[in-house]
């Protein structure tokens, strides 16, 4: 989209019809053929590779059709490595079981993208190695970025390559680990009791020096 | 007896006092000088735990930087060792300020994973405590704004009226903030007798007061002149930096989630997206003002069209299992059901304890949901793996998101203004912070 921001109407708060699932998809792919789809419960996502994202975003921003002028939301989940069934009772509850399994830790990412222009919403997945796991900054696509990147870096420890600022946001400076992370170990936050002992957790040890 | 210390040693010569007479030699000293100011992060009008670093040329700003996480809670993570029912005591504690809204969108989104819908009473009870929770967050905003500008008397008058609607939340859940009332697949327990008369009574009393509120400012010059032409952000750049809400419809967007995208039957109601077009912190008061005029008015057609029927979904699965009463002492069990379980049906109460120890599993699968807070869009986005507790929950804060924009609004402004562009904002802490 080029020039100025279009306006919705004020009586449906958008301009133009909304579009179908299949028309953004139609669209999104003919332009990124290796970026893949799959719809879930009335919400549409595409699974891309890193290194599409930028090119992916700013398509999404600057086509005419989809217009995604809002990063609504940005944010992680960590999958570690392992096979995780969860077996559910089916005759009870009647829902199936769950697998997952995955030979190597991911941190996926999710772009949540809406276009106000047409009152779509729809999310962009990436998924990054979680050892060391890095992303590029959307912040020159969505200044918004900003923050939202700020807190994965602190909740998961993504490093997004050409982030400006990339520092904790929520959690204290001198913070040890990424606490969103399914490996990072619960308990045993140090408190400076002045006539108190602390002792911290078994897993905690590995994280911090225990201070005399 | 500083100031003898001061004269006695007149040894280095660029020794600057501060006293007035040498004040041309001081101005002189920091011409090309940018100072940096710390404000914050306990300081009474930097609207709670938030903490400003500006960059200040005189008085003027050069940059902003806001420095948030005082308040970290860690509710997300939190959520992740709980059942998804006790997600709502958590999420309804970040933006305390809304605290239906937290507990609308999270229950939205473990329905939608659920794939239920909640019945229409209940969705129809959710409007009317969405709408007249906006109003009390509107009067927050107003008697913070208010104070921080250097009126007391709008404080008192804001926290005041706040507290007609806190009452009646207090009425229906038992506490006047943090509720917990609303649950995935409906609400906690049915509305009281006497809710239809409380609300009356509001819808009532509130305009009354929106009128006291429009006469003692709209006029006013001090208000007028804090806050016209200060923290102006445009369409184009609220969209770029993530602003929605009241920011955004103050910049001329008419861009409400309860329109564009409606939930809880939002639909069925008659209300104006109000927008203003001049950009500035009073065109966002003015928002605001007619902003809770609207909510009023969805407020009453929910309540003249309120269903009958049950506030919670009939699957016994799902369904919080436990019967509650209202008895003379407040709401407690009911007295027939805790019969049925203790007396009739060992199934029955096994089930109970199932659900209330346990909670129930929720299909694997990703969802966001969204509804539009009294700040912007407040949006979950939430991941089952079919488990009994959510494996994850992010929340996208339209404060911490509008916060961003803090920095553009405020340069060029001078520090007093700062104060105008954060209160216009309305960032609340809990909500930023998380």
């Amino acid at each position: 989209m080029s020039g100025e921001l279009q306006l919705p109407s004020p009586e449906r708060g958008t301009r133009r019809p909304t579009l179908a699932f299949d028309a953004v998809v139609q669209r999104v792919t003919t332009h990124f053929p290796d970026v893949t789809h799959d719809v879930d419960r009335g919400e549409l996502t595409f699974h891309a590779d890193p290194q599409q994202l930028v090119g992916l975003l700013t398509f999404c921003r600057d086509d005419d059709e989809l217009a995604c002028t809002l990063l609504a939301d940005l944010a992680g989940v960590h999958w570690p490595a392992g096979d995780h069934v969860i077996e559910r009772q089916t005759s009870t509850t009647g829902w199936p079981e769950h697998r997952v399994s995955r030979d190597v830790g991911v941190i996926e990412v999710a772009y949540v993208l809406r276009s106000v222009d047409r009152n779509l919403v729809f999310r962009i997945v990436v998924a990054t190695d979680d050892t060391d796991p890095q992303l590029p900054s959307v912040t020159g696509v969505f200044e918004t970025a900003d923050f939202h990147e700020r807190e994965v870096y602190d909740f998961f420890g993504v490093r997004f390559a050409g982030h400006p600022n990339l520092n904790r946001i929520l959690m204290p400076d001198d913070w040890v680990g990424h606490p969103h992370r399914k490996d990072y170990p619960l308990g045993g936050v140090d408190i400076d009791y002045k006539n108190d002992k602390f002792i911290p957790s078994p897993e905690r040890r590995s994280l911090r020096e225990v201070v005399e | 007896m500083s100031r003898d210390t001061r004269v006695d040693a007149p040894d280095d010569p660029d020794e600057i006092f501060v006293d007035g007479a040498d004040w041309e030699q001081v101005i002189d000293a920091v011409t090309d000088e940018t100072l940096t100011v710390n404000m914050g992060p306990q300081h009474p009008s930097t609207h709670g735990v938030l903490r400003l670093v500006l960059e200040l040329d005189g008085e003027v700003v050069r940059r902003l930087n806001s420095v948030i996480g005082y308040l970290h809670t860690g509710i997300e993570k939190s959520t992740e060792y709980r059942t998804w029912v006790q997600g709502t005591t958590f999420v309804t504690r970040m933006d305390y300020l809304s605290p239906f809204f937290n507990e609308t969108a999270y229950s939205l989104g473990v329905e939608r994973l659920l794939g239920i819908e909640a019945p229409e009473r209940a969705q129809a009870v959710r409007v009317i405590l969405m709408e007249l929770n906006r109003i009390a967050s509107h009067f927050v905003w107003l008697a913070t704004g208010g104070m921080e500008l250097g009126s007391t008397t709008v404080m008192t008058y804001g926290f005041r009226d706040r507290e007609h609607i806190l009452d009646l939340f207090e009425s229906q859940s038992g506490v006047r903030m943090n509720h917990a009332y609303i649950r995935p697949g409906g609400l906690a327990a049915d509305v009281t007798d006497d809710f239809e008369e409380r609300v009356r009574a509001l819808i009532k009393l509130l305009p009354e007061r929106f009128a006291h509120y429009e006469e003692l400012l709209l006029r006013n010059p001090i208000w007028n002149d804090r806050l016209r032409g200060v923290g102006v952000l445009n369409q184009e750049r609220a969209m770029a930096l993530g602003v929605t809400g009241p920011l955004a419809r103050a910049a001329g967007l008419p861009w409400d989630l309860r329109r564009a995208q409606p939930y809880c039957g939002y639909e069925q109601y008659d209300f104006d997206v109000v927008t203003e077009d001049a950009s500035d912190s009073f065109a966002r008061f003015l928002v605001r003002l007619e902003e809770m005029r609207q909510s009023l008015r969805i407020v009453e057609q929910a309540l003249d069209t309120l269903p009958g029927g049950p506030v919670m979904v009939d699957d016994k699965r799902i369904a919080w299992p436990s019967q509650q009463e209202l008895g003379p002492d407040g709401i407690g069990n009911s007295p027939e059901y805790i019969r049925h379980i203790m007396g009739e049906s060992m199934e029955s109460l096994i089930n109970h304890f199932k659900i209330v120890t346990q909670g129930y599993p929720v299909p694997a699968g990703q969802v966001y949901s969204a509804v539009e807070s009294p700040r912007g869009e407040l949006g979950y986005a939430m991941t089952s793996i079919g488990t009994n507790k959510p494996y994850r929950v992010h929340v996208r804060d339209p404060s911490f998101v509008n916060l961003q924009a803090a920095d553009e609004m405020s340069r060029g402004h001078q520090v007093a203004d700062v104060i105008a562009i954060v209160a216009s904002i309305d960032p609340v802490m809990g909500g930023v912070d998380r």
